[in-house]
């Protein structure tokens, strides 16, 4: 058994060779109805076997040439890579190195101007939108105090009103000279009689409640 | 075993053999194919040296057979001396890159022998439909 660090740690490919999932296994022999069938050749007529041998012909000569152009050509390639690294070359790539590097430089200027300016809006907007939050925070501070400060004031007027421990007998003796009853009946149409004991009117007794 | 990449994982050996072939990609009933450059003697299953291209086999709705060729990596590989595959070798035939390959040809009369005979089949039947009415 191969372990799984070794075939991890392998240098050379795996080459592995397994059968199509459809095939069955080699050591299956022909099956009994088809060991005597012999398979029917194609059948290619002496024309057509010519023409294709003609054609074949043509096909693999074109092709040679063709393997061969792009090997030549290859191999061209190369030897200009190759002599690329003479004198010439190199003063011409230093010259186009130059050239880049000014390039380049002109971009960076561009660059850092346009930021520049960039940044200043951005700082200028920074500035508005921290003044205005600032603005909109003193102005709700603001209305927080007024509405406390006329709380205030209401809960002062209201306190004359209060008993306090020196008022407590006489606002106990006025309650008790006051008597209020919250009781009331209520009629069909809805009449309220204030009081324990209020006469009602009898008339309004006598009449039927309307049939609904 | 897991799909090979579509690109680039293979090892290879520079002075073995190399053929550029369709690897299939596609699902059950869906074909679909990778024109890819892999070591001659590596199964289709094996990660493959470099994607050259697609094939698509099944029409679309324009009655298109859609192949995408990287022409220059497959000029590279040429001269490198990598083995072309049949089918690959049609597909750039019809593509204009190779000459076109004998097979084509030769399915191409076929159909047509094939279409000339039907043709003469329902003439007969009909000619014979006539004579009997």
């Amino acid at each position: 058994m191969i372990s799984q660090q070794s075939l991890l740690k392998r240098t050379w490919p795996m080459v592995v060779q397994c059968a199509e999932a459809h095939r069955k296994p080699r050591w299956v022999p022909v099956a009994k109805s088809k060991i005597y069938r012999i398979p029917k050749r194609p059948e290619v007529s002496e024309e057509e076997r010519l023409e294709l041998l003609r054609i074949n012909n043509n096909y693999k000569t074109q092709m040679r040439a063709i393997r061969r152009f792009f090997h030549e050509e290859m191999i061209k390639e190369k030897s200009t890579k190759d002599s690329a690294s003479s004198e010439m070359s190199l003063r011409l790539e230093a010259q186009e190195w130059e050239r880049c590097v000014e390039l380049n430089e002109k971009w960076n200027a561009q660059v850092a101007l346009e930021r520049e300016e960039r940044r200043k809006q951005e700082l200028i907007k920074m500035e508005e939108y921290a003044l205005e939050r600032m603005e909109a925070k003193d102005k709700e501070l603001e209305e927080r105090i007024k509405k406390a400060s006329e709380q205030i004031r209401k809960q002062k007027e209201i306190a004359a009103t209060f008993i306090t421990p020196e008022t407590l007998d006489a606002a106990i003796e006025h309650a008790l000279a006051n008597p209020v009853d919250y009781n009331f009946a209520i009629d069909l149409q809805g009449n309220q009689f204030l009081g324990r004991d209020t006469p009602i009117p009898q008339k309004n007794l006598d009449k039927k409640p309307p049939s609904v | 075993m897991s799909l090979p990449p579509a690109s680039g994982t293979g090892r290879f050996f520079a002075k073995a053999a190399k053929s550029i072939r369709l690897i299939r990609q596609g699902c059950t009933n869906r074909p679909f194919f990778h024109i890819s450059v892999t070591q001659r003697r590596r199964l289709n299953s094996q990660p493959v040296i470099e994607q050259l291209g697609s094939y698509d086999p099944m029409p679309n709705i324009n009655n298109e057979k859609l192949v995408a060729l990287n022409l220059e990596r497959i000029k590279y590989w040429l001269g490198k001396g990598a083995h072309v595959s049949p089918p690959v070798a049609e597909i750039l035939g019809l593509s204009g890159f190779f000459p076109i390959h004998p097979r084509t040809y030769m399915t191409a009369w076929r159909n047509r022998r094939t279409e000339r005979e039907n043709l003469a089949k329902q003439l007969e039947a009909e000619k014979s439909k006539e004579a009997a009415a």
